[in-house]
């Protein structure tokens, strides 16, 4: 069976499509990250052309962030103040992207350009991913101490304009969460990720926010960044295929679920060791698109 | 409808002139792309009338039919695949201008029906001379085109297209029925373009054209499909807004399925 894609204008097995959309989606429910960063690559994969599936990917995006919200409002592990500004910083973040991604589309260079983004991003991701899992597989657990939350915000406060974020319990100048939400919203919308596993890291290590309300101050700037690159996509490149969003999606809530469920019986340090690979291993494969002499000697597009 | 078709085909035959003529029909003149679209088969039907009917006369073997299949004019644009420090990047743009699809069914190899120089007075086929001499190349590819030929350009376009399956010559896809009577498949791909295609056909006789008739077909997005693209391309911010919309509503849903 075949179902037509009337953006991306090919047949596709939805079948396949589904079972794609359930694999990424058990994963990020197994460890906890949006799957954004295999789904695109593997769309492309796939046959789906890379402009479409970063322009697809924020539809979907949007859908698992709002689930995965849902659960982190419940708890009230959600900073919405932090928030506005990250997302400030996105909106125009993803505006810049989604113009930086035009005018490379126009040049006729995107599809490398994906490549090389994804190579660099997956690369530095999974090798960090990795050293961090190896080490932690290979510590002595009785010496394993609990990580204590530095507090060096000192040089934050002292920019213009410090406040006091409440639920974050810092006082700090807005202008470090606007700028870290740009670069978070240029990586939304040239790679077609929500980039919570880029933001989780830099607003714990650089922001010195506390843990538990990471996540879901995380998802909620990535549920209205993506939303905005979403539909600026749709408006500036016309890429956005709501019936290939809504097959990965049918897939992606249900992979996850199980994915979360799995999770619970496989040791966390084993399991990012895991993904670390994985994630190595479609940077790899992205390399060798890359290195090796094309099969075709011209691109050729229709306009 | 086919029965009509050879019915009217016949019909016509009996009280045709006399000189050898060819007629066709196509079993539909339009193809609907709707979601489950997975390509098309579309039958041309035709008969030769005149001379080549009756005992005394020219035989139906002694004729060959091409049938040329023309998608809409579009302009391509080709970058070569350069190789700069260590990775291959699309180079600079050359433009040709060529159908987007173009499929070509003939009784034998187009080269055995007629000489070179008359199929291409008739746009029969896919001729890279033609298309070389209609390179548009960009500043940067002009110097490309002149380093490798643009003959090789335009072979090498043909290649891309004929593996892609826009660009097709089959030999020996005319099923000749009763008498006279003839019948050619079209087989239209899945990722057939919509738009208005050209059908022509040409009755050859040694070498030399003895007639021709056209027909048309168009190829068109419908239902839901055809609403989606629209929206996608008329109102793109609305559709934005669309999208955007559906995934908060599908996000919601899923949360409140799973919830214990």
């Amino acid at each position: 069976m075949q179902i037509y894609l009337p953006i991306a204008e090919m047949p596709v097995d939805p079948f396949v499509i589904v079972l794609l959309g359930g694999a990424v989606g058990f994963l990020s429910g197994l460890f906890g990250v949006g799957g954004g960063f295999l789904m695109t690559p593997l769309l492309i994969f796939y046959g789906i052309p890379p402009a479409v599936a970063v322009g697809t990917q924020g539809a979907q995006i949007v859908a698992s962030s709002v689930t995965g919200l849902t659960a982190h409002l419940r708890r009230k592990a959600v900073d919405f103040q932090m928030g506005r500004f990250l997302v400030l910083g996105g909106a125009f973040g993803a505006l810049a992207g989604v113009g930086l991604f035009r005018y490379l589309r126009a040049l006729g260079q995107v599809e490398v350009f994906i490549s090389l983004a994804y190579v660099a991003f997956l690369g530095l991701i999974g090798a960090l991913m990795l050293a961090e899992s190896l080490r932690a597989i290979l510590r002595d657990p009785a010496k394993a101490r609990p990580r204590r939350r530095s507090r060096r915000t000192a040089w934050m406060a002292a920019l213009p304009w410090p406040m006091r974020f409440r639920r974050s319990q810092l006082y700090i100048s807005p202008l470090p969460p606007v700028v870290l939400g740009f670069f978070g919203g240029v990586l939304s919308a040239i790679l077609g990720v929500g980039g919570g596993f880029a933001m989780v890291p830099a607003m714990i290590y650089i922001l010195n926010m506390p843990t538990n309300v990471v996540i879901g101050t995380s998802l909620f700037q990535i549920i209205f960044v993506m939303a905005i690159t979403t539909v600026l996509h749709a408006a500036a490149n016309q890429t956005v295929d709501i019936f290939l969003a809504l097959l990965l999606l049918t897939g992606g809530v249900v992979g996850a679920q199980l994915g979360a469920r799995a999770g619970v019986f496989i040791k966390a340090a084993q399991l990012r060791a895991l993904l670390a690979l994985l994630v190595l291993a479609v940077c790899t494969r992205l390399v060798f698109g890359l290195i090796l002499p094309p099969d075709e000697p011209f691109v050729v597009e229709v306009l | 409808m086919r029965l009509f078709v050879i019915a009217a085909l016949l019909a016509f035959s009996a009280n045709a002139a006399r000189a050898a003529d060819i007629a066709i029909a196509l079993t539909d003149d339009l193809v609907e792309v709707d979601a489950g679209f997975a390509g098309a088969k579309v039958v041309l039907f035709g008969a030769l009338i005149g001379e080549t009917v009756g005992p005394t006369q020219a035989r139906v073997e002694d004729y060959d039919i091409v049938a040329v299949v023309r998608g809409p004019a579009t302009m391509f644009r080709l970058r070569p695949m350069l190789r700069q420090r260590m990775i291959w990047l699309p180079g600079p743009a050359i433009d040709i201008g060529a159908p987007e699809v173009l499929l070509v069914s003939a009784t034998r190899a187009l080269d055995e029906i007629a000489q070179r120089e008359t199929l291409r007075e008739l746009g029969v086929g896919a001729d890279a001379a033609a298309l070389a001499a209609a390179l548009a190349p960009s500043d940067a590819g002009a110097a490309f085109v002149r380093a490798s030929g643009a003959l090789a350009v335009s072979e090498a376009f043909l290649d891309h297209v004929r593996r892609e399956g826009r660009f097709r010559e089959t030999a020996g896809a005319v099923n000749f029925r009763k008498g006279a009577l003839f019948s050619i498949d079209i087989e239209l791909a899945p990722a057939t373009p919509v738009g208005e295609y050209g059908v022509d056909v040409f009755l050859f006789r040694e070498g030399a054209l003895v007639s021709r008739d056209d027909a048309t077909l168009s190829v068109r997005k419908v239902g839901i499909e055809r609403g989606v693209y629209d929206l996608a391309h008329g109102k793109p911010l609305a559709y934005g807004l669309g999208c955007v919309l559906i995934s908060l509503a599908a996000g919601w849903l899923a949360a409140a399925a799973f919830r214990k």
